[in-house]
């Protein structure tokens, strides 16, 4: 949990344009190649549009989704690119009990399969729904997309912002917000007046713009304060509790024995007496 | 060979409802074995949408408040010293011991690498929830089993073990009550991070506070409980009389835990309460079955003297809680929209066994260890003065240290 150093800004961020998204899936491919990551047989039609496969999966980090409506009489679709969402205070991060997870200082949410107890917290609090385990295995662990840390702490771009021909634009969060507002400043018809991911869960390293509003294209509502403070705000009183429950008990016992000791003297001075006479 | 022979007699010789439960036992750990062979996914009906099913639910969130029983117990009758209840303390933690070591069970099932379970001694971090719940959760059973090992130590004679327990006895109920309240109300904290998942009517910031003031008087409630059927089924003395003293207490608490849940609903939630019906009537019940009734109970004279009343308001606290951890951990996460969870059949089989195993483990313990003879005027649990004996005393002028 080093994130509190972490100059967000500076961090690396994808701006995804679903606007410019022709729903080629490169990134898909590109995704799958990258991480050697195997193929799933799937059927057509089983999920809840035309995207294939139907959900992300240990299998797929990131996949395209797509939502059909209509414009000016006519069907058009929409496509947005689904993936870990890289949050700047990462949920995942901090409920993890073994520390698994952390923020890198260059942007990407890293997870450390050596650490992973296998509780699946993390799957829990996501907000995002990121986290997905293997299911296939007996003694299973947490699959999610790594941001390309390898390739991006060697100055390399992920490999789906590479291989996007239109869509993914990759650069620091402060430079991809500017351009955001550039674009929407430019072309007020076109996009929804919304930055999705520049506040949610307290800001995330993938940013997306719009024409749709976002709930008509399946963006979760997210809560605009990092999730770790939801917690923190309880667990920082543990150790002050804990002393106080124990502080508190071990007067109650002194106070509640303290009668019975006092009776025994009495008892005892009043028998030593009844000796002497 | 004769060992064997000599269990098997033994064995022979049980109730025949003893005989049934070891074969769910024996059954559950069939089922075990097939999930760790086969792995999670093709044993139980957990996916990514529903990472924790029964066996978190179940398990380990309910099963942690329904042990709560020892340290409650313990602080009643130690820290606050109403020396009569002392009778209800040993079957309290013997029941305690065997919850929490059967959460460890759930829990090593329920991990996808149990054999790395020890990590959390390693590798910290305190911004995690479980972690502090691993961690107290593994200290309590710790001290839950040196506990337990007082009436094992009578049994064999072990004298100084013993009389070090003695002297250690007060210590413990302190630290049990300390570590305790942590990881009960750490088991609220949870879900705290579930912050646009888990449904307004049990989301609110005071979560954690209402996981510790229910455990304390489901705690309090569960040893009238067993108190109760032990006195039915395994002719144990009535102790209906000091059940009464914990029937003035536990609607105080239950009282503070009302207030408090109608706070945090009425200022503390955030969204709307009753957009959903079946969580509506799934809270509903939870009130009424499990709070307003029994509190209703609790609060009549009857129940100083009636030992069904006692044992009825207790079972409508205990189903109450059992529904609330259920509601928190599973009903109310579930999304609108998405297809519902339901527990397959091993993890039936398994979540079964595990209760089976509790009762049975109760009563085989209870049938070699002395954990009912424990009546101040018939032993005398003061510490041993000599290493190579313990002293009876005739007519209870114990000689207190």
């Amino acid at each position: 949990m080093s994130s509190s150093t972490i100059d967000y800004g500076k961090t690396k961020t994808f701006l995804i344009d679903t606007t410019k998204c022709t729903g080629c899936r490169g990134c898909q491919v590109a995704c799958k190649q990258w991480n050697q990551l195997k193929g799933e047989k799937t059927t057509f039609f089983t999920g809840e549009g035309y995207q294939n496969p139907p959900q992300m999966s240990e299998f797929t980090f990131t996949r395209v989704k797509f939502k059909d409506y209509e414009k000016h009489g006519q069907n058009e679709f929409a496509f947005y690119k689904e993936m870990c969402m890289h949050c700047n205070d990462p949920a995942c991060a901090s409920v993890c009990p073994v520390g698994a997870f952390h923020k890198t200082p260059e942007g990407p949410v890293i997870y450390n399969a050596k650490k992973c107890i296998g509780c699946r917290f993390c799957m829990v609090a996501c907000p995002f729904g990121v986290p997905k385990y293997e299911w296939s295995k007996a003694f299973p662990l947490v699959k999610k997309c790594t941001g390309c840390y390898s390739r991006v702490k060697n100055g390399l771009h992920p490999a789906c912002a590479t291989a996007c021909p239109t869509a993914i634009t990759y650069g620091s969060r402060d430079e991809m917000l500017k351009e955001a507002e550039k674009r929407m400043a430019a072309k007020p018809d076109r996009y929804f007046k919304v930055v999705y991911g520049k506040e949610e869960a307290g800001g995330t390293s993938v940013l997306y713009l719009t024409q749709q509003p976002l709930d008509e294209l399946g963006f979760r509502p997210v809560t605009k304060r990092p999730l770790p403070s939801y917690t923190w705000q309880a667990l920082r009183f543990v150790p002050g509790i804990f002393l106080t429950v124990g502080g508190t008990l071990s007067l109650v016992t002194w106070f509640q024995h303290r009668k019975d000791r006092v009776r025994r003297e009495e008892e005892e001075r009043n028998s030593r007496k009844e000796g002497n006479q | 060979m004769t060992a064997a022979r000599i269990v098997m007699n033994e064995i022979k010789g049980y109730h025949r409802f003893i005989k049934f439960l070891m074969v769910l036992v024996g059954g559950a750990a069939l089922a075990s074995a097939v999930r760790f062979i086969f792995g999670l996914g093709a044993t139980t009906n957990l996916n990514d949408l529903y990472p924790w099913g029964l066996w978190i639910s179940f398990d380990v969130v309910t099963a942690v408040p329904l042990a709560a029983g020892a340290f409650t117990i313990g602080i009643v009758a130690h820290v606050f010293h109403i020396k009569k209840l002392e009778p209800l303390v040993r079957p309290a933690i013997v029941t305690g011991f065997l919850g929490y070591s059967l959460v460890c069970v759930g829990l090593l099932l329920d991990l996808g690498q149990p054999q790395r379970g020890p990590y959390v001694l390693f590798n910290w971090n305190v911004h995690s929830p479980m972690f502090e719940v691993s961690m107290c959760v593994m200290a309590y059973t710790t001290v839950l089993f040196l506990e337990f090992l007082h009436p094992v130590s009578e049994r064999f004679g072990w004298h100084i073990p013993l009389r070090l327990l003695r002297t250690l006895e007060l210590p413990f109920a302190i630290l049990a009550a300390m570590i305790s309240t942590l990881h009960q109300s750490t088991l609220g904290t949870f879900f705290l991070i579930a912050v646009d998942k888990l449904h307004n009517l049990w989301y609110n910031p005071l979560l954690p506070l209402q996981f510790w003031l229910s455990a304390i008087f489901t705690g309090l409630s569960i040893v009238i409980f067993e108190a109760s059927l032990v006195h039915k089924y395994m002719g144990q003395p009535d102790e209906s009389d000091l059940l009464a003293t914990l029937t003035k207490i536990i609607p105080w608490i239950m009282g503070v835990y009302m207030l408090v849940k109608v706070y945090a609903l009425a200022s503390l939630s955030h969204g709307p309460l009753f957009d959903r019906p079946v969580l509506t009537a799934l809270f509903a019940v939870e009130v009424i079955v499990g709070l307003l009734i029994p509190f209703g109970m609790f609060l009549t004279k009857r129940i100083r003297t009636d030992k069904q009343m006692q044992l009825r308001a207790a079972s409508f606290v205990i189903a109450g809680l059992v529904l609330n951890r259920f509601n928190v951990s599973m009903f109310a996460m579930h999304q609108p929209g998405q297809p519902a969870y339901f527990p397959n059949f091993i993890e039936s089989v398994v979540t079964i066994g595990i209760i089976a195993a509790h009762i049975l483990f109760f009563v085989l313990v209870a049938k070699y260890f002395p954990i009912f003879e424990h009546h101040p005027e018939a032993t005398d649990y003061t510490i041993p003065d000599r290493f190579r004996k313990i002293e009876k005393h005739g007519h209870g002028v114990a000689s207190e240290a």
